[in-house]
Parts: structure tokens; sequence; C-alpha cells
């Protein structure tokens, strides 16, 4: 007894100090990091008695570093946009996900549990597209109203090359009569090329355009309906007759990193209704768990609840990806020129 | 100077060693790559970025916008500097200063200085529709216009510096010599100004030219993604699309534009001089 006393404390100790020396690197969007450190690392880290690696960039850098390191990955986790997912799973630089080691997977709602097939993603917040505009100055019932004569001057389109840009796209076919070939759709764009201000790239430069009134209407997703609720000037966010786009950002793991035991632990507990709700609360990002019950003012700020996730139209990943170079061709060809 | 070039070497060696590595190596790795196709040497980069309509458009946009801003920015620095030069010392010292502050100051605040005043709410606008010349904001902001005021703006300090040194070595008699002599203003400059000073417009069309190529800051906040210039097309190739090898062709255009004005510049003063 003498002896085994020692050895469990011995036994404890070096299990303890092995956790504390586990390291999960994830990779994220740069956006809310403070709001993310209080409602998702901090606590993960004191219950793993891990440690985070947090690395930040935009889209393209992060995937340039995983698919840079793709021998002996960097990242163990990250968090990206459903088309760069598919292009790193084409790639082969992200693994399968084994959704039984995930206890809040069946608490998803449908859509995010295998968005880009082969379970090689899942969903952890959606967002919705519509229009922002100037109350006080226009009213907007449809997304063909972008290209319409009232706004000629005072509009701006996301750049095709963001997210957005494909949303747009698709709910201007919809509201144009082309639902399935958006060549004319990009005609038309280029068409009225002269009357849209500019094409802007981060929901901060639309910010501030509109705050600037330098334009009084642009499609936008959700995540960006905070900068505008307080503003002085009157915003609202349309609900044109053709609906509004929508989209979903997914975890992904890297394939071969060794690490995979803690970044599944990392990914359900971020997925848990806990830190979704906190997240949510935050209006960082919209839940991706069915279960979650935010406040009105939560729920009204953000893309939430079954009714408007099922009506959101979601552009699929690999329409997005197989179209998209075609797609930025005839953008310089015939919008920017 | 040195007794012993050795001891010269040694004193450059740091500075040789440091440039090498942290910049020569790095350059000659990334324009390498617009050089490279299928595992050999090629100019395939160089055909397929002039085979785009929108690049050749960018490039000449980048050109005609550089030219335009080195052309102006000389002939405002030439009429600046004359007065600088014939000031009395202590005036001639507060303008200089007022002339360099613009270069202490961020060229980010700079640039959205002009959004301020270019935008639809600014100040030009207002000015313009309060004296009744138009009924609605005229569109200034997201234009070549509002590229081009931004980088002149940002550059004619170096123009007129560089006027400014040159300006000051012309003997104090030459110009009052040439008018007693019969010749006009228009001679004046042409025929005495203009050649005792081609050193400096030289070197500040270099650095104006350059600058304008290369400012990143101005043509994408002032332009944005429709008045885009080789700069912001390189940054978009990279950022957005992940392609090394556009912006390394990109990156070797904007280097042999540079050095091709400097040249040619230099050739003009030259030939001028003869």
């Amino acid at each position: 007894m003498k002896q085994l006393i020692p050895a469990i404390i011995l036994g404890c100790a070096s299990a303890s100090s092995a956790a504390a020396n586990q390291t999960l690197t994830i990779s994220v969007y740069s956006f809310a990091q403070d709001e993310y450190r209080e409602a998702l690392y901090a606590p993960f880290e004191e219950m793993c008695g891990c440690r985070l690696v947090v690395e930040t960039g935009n889209s393209v850098e992060r995937m340039a570093k995983i698919e840079a390191n793709a021998a002996n990955p960097v990242i163990d986790m990250a968090v990206i946009s459903t088309q760069d997912a598919l292009s790193l799973a084409r790639k082969g630089l992200i693994a399968p996900l084994d959704t039984t080691r995930l206890s809040n997977f069946d608490q998803l709602y449908e859509s995010a549990k295998d968005p880009i097939g082969d379970n090689m993603a899942v969903g952890y917040t959606y967002y919705a597209t519509s229009i922002v505009y100037r109350s006080d100055l226009v009213e907007i019932s449809s997304w063909a109203d972008l290209l319409g004569d009232a706004l000629a001057g005072q509009v701006t389109l996301p750049n095709i090359t963001t997210t957005q840009g494909p949303l747009t796209l698709m709910m201007l076919g919809k509201a144009l009569g082309h639902e399935n070939d958006y060549a004319p759709v990009l005609s038309a764009i280029g068409a009225r090329s002269d009357d849209i201000v500019t094409f802007y790239s981060r929901s901060s430069e639309l910010v501030q355009l509109m705050n600037q009134q330098e334009v009084i209407a642009a499609p936008v997703g959700r995540f960006a309906w905070g900068s505008f609720k307080n503003s002085a000037l009157p915003f609202a966010w349309a609900d044109p007759a053709e609906g509004q786009a929508g989209g979903m950002n997914v975890m992904v793991m890297t394939a071969g990193n060794g690490n995979e035991d803690l970044a599944y632990q990392f990914m359900d507990y971020w997925l848990s209704v806990e830190v979704q709700t906190k997240i949510g609360e935050m209006l960082v990002d919209s839940p991706a768990n069915r279960e979650v019950v935010l406040s009105d003012e939560a729920a009204e700020n953000l893309t939430y609840g079954a009714e408007v996730i099922d009506a959101l139209n979601i552009l699929s990943a690999a329409e997005i990806l197989d179209q998209r170079e075609d797609w930025v061709n005839q953008w310089n060809n015939e919008v920017i020129r | 100077m040195f007794r012993n070039p050795r001891e010269g070497l040694a004193l450059a060696l740091p500075a040789v060693i440091f440039a090498t590595l942290l910049f020569l190596v790095p350059v000659a790795i990334l324009l390498s790559e617009a050089f490279r196709a299928d595992g050999g040497w090629s100019v395939q980069g160089y055909i397929d970025f002039f085979s785009v309509p929108l690049h050749r458009t960018v490039f000449l946009r980048t050109l005609k916008l550089g030219v335009l801003v080195a052309g102006t920015a000389a002939v405002i620095g030439y009429a600046a500097a004359f007065c600088i030069v014939n000031l009395d010392p202590k005036s001639r010292g507060r303008v200089f200063g007022l002339v360099v502050l613009p270069l202490m100051i961020s060229p980010v605040a700079r640039t959205y200085a002009w959004i301020v005043i270019l935008g639809r709410t600014g100040i030009v606008n207002e000015t313009i529709m309060g004296l009744g010349l138009s009924q609605t904001p005229l569109r200034l902001l997201f234009t070549e216009t509002a590229v081009f005021i931004g980088l002149l703006q940002l550059f004619l300090p170096l123009m007129i510096i560089s006027l400014v040194s040159a300006m000051e070595n012309i003997p104090r008699d030459v110009i009052p010599a040439a008018r007693v002599l019969g010749a006009n203003w228009f001679a004046v400059f042409f025929k005495v100004i203009l050649p005792l000073t081609k050193e400096g417009l030289v070197i500040g069309g270099t650095l104006v030219f350059t600058g304008a190529l290369t400012a990143y800051i101005t043509p994408a906040i002032l332009g944005g993604s429709k008045v885009l210039m080789l700069e912001t097309l390189l940054y978009q190739r990279v950022n957005v699309a992940n392609d090394f090898v556009s912006a390394s062709v990109i990156a070797m255009i904007l280097i042999v534009m540079s050095f091709a004005a400097n040249l040619l510049l230099k050739r003009i003063a030259t030939a001028r001089g003869r």
C-alpha cells in the first residue's frame, strides 16, 4: 500500500502534466476574438487542461497555410465556408468526420449535419443574406430592385470573389428569371455597371459606405446587421419577394494531424447548447444547434429558428466551386471591364 | 578613405548580408515564379496575364495615371519650387516646412480625408450643389479622377523637394541675365531653368512615377474594385485567388516600369543637355 499511493499520485501527476502539455491549433475567422475567448476558448482550456493556439486570417491565407503544411499539418481543425471546405476536401487536405464522436451532432439542424457530403464538414453557424437599405429614401421589395433605376448610382454589390457575391448572383437570377444560368445575370450586372458605385469586398467596407451615404442599398450577410441597427441613419433589413439567400460556415478536421481526440472534443464543445447559446447571445454567430433558445433581442438580430433556416435559399458549395472561375472571367470581362 | 580596402569591405559586409538575405534573395525567388511553368522556364505567365482584357486595361490605366500624376506634379512642382527659392530665407523655411508636413502624416489618414472631401455629402459636392451647379451630388469617389487627386496629393511634396533642391543650385544671376538679354519667361524656363534642374526633375519624376505605380492604399480606398491599378490587382491575385504566379508577373511589370521610367527620364534629360 505504501508503494501504491506514491505510484497513483505519480500517475495522476503525469496524466495531468500530459494534458497540460497538449496543444490544439485552430484556424478561425479574425472577427469577434474577444467574445470567442470568453465564451469558448477559455472555458475549453479550463475543461481540457490543454492550450489552444488560435490562428486567424482571411480564408485564402488560412487555406494556403493548410495546403502548404499538408505533409505535416500545423492546423488541427479549421472553421471556413462550405465552398472552401469542399475545395480542401477535393485536394484531400481534410479528413471525414466520425460524427459518433460528437455528442451534440444529433441536435444540429439537418442541413448542418453533412453540408458538403461524405461527412467532410459539420455546420456550426448559419447566416441569412438579404438587402440592407435606407428606409427613408427607398423601398425594396425584390432583389431586382438592386438593378433598378431608383437605385442607379446609389447601390453597391459584393464582389464576385466574396462569399456574398455568388449568393447575390443566385437571388438576382431568381428575380430576373434565370434560376440556373447565371451568365445572363452577370451580363445584366455588367449592363448596369456604371450605376453601381463600387463592388465591396468586406462587410466593414459596406458599413462605411452606407454610413457615409455613398450608397443607400446593398446585399449583405445578417452577421453584419449589428453594425447597422444602432446607426443614426434609418437602415432596414429587406424581406424581398424571392426570399433571403443563406449560407453556413463549417468545421473541418485536417487530414492526419494526429490530434484528432482533442479536436473532436473542441468541436463537440463548440456545438454544445451552452456554447452556441453564449455566442448567440453575444450576437457573434447564429446557432446551428436547434436546441438553443435565444432571447428575443438575440433572435431578432441573428439567423435563428427552424422556420428562418429552412426558408433560406442556399447555393450548393459544389456549384460555387465548379462555376466560380467562369463567373470571375465573365465578371472581369463584362462588369469590371 | 580606408588605408586597407578590407576595412571598407568589413564595414559594408553586415549591410550587404542583410540586404542579400532579407531582400535580394526573397525578391529573386518571388520574381522567378513569374518565369516558371510546368517545371521549366517560360514566359507563359506574361502571355496569360496580358491575354486577359481586364489586365491590359489595368496595365494601361496604371501607366496613364502614373504619367499624369508625374507630369502634373512636375508642372505644379516647378511653379511651387520657383516661388519657394525666391522667398526670403525665413519665409522659405516656413513654406518648405508646410510642403514637407504632409509627408509626416500617414498616407492612410491622408487618403481617408479625401473620402470626406470627395464623398456625396463632402465639401466639394456641398459647394457644387450650394452654388446651384448641380441638383444632385456628383460621383467623385471610386473614379480615376479620385485616384489621380489622391496620388497627386500624396507624391507632390517629393517633386517639390527635388526641384527646390535643384533650383537652389542655379546661380542667382542667370535668370536676370536671360531676362536682360530679351528672353521671355517661356524661353527662360525651357532654355535656362529646365536644363539646369534636369537632375532634380529626373529624381522627382522617378520618385513620383514609381510611387504612383506602387501605391496601394490610395487606389484601393479611392478607386475601389472598379478602378483597379496593378498594385491593387496584385493584392487581389494573392489574397483572393492565391495566384502567386500572376502576382509575380505584376511585381515584375512594376519593377520594369519603374526602371524604364528612370532610364527614359535620364535619357530625355541628357538629350536636352546636349
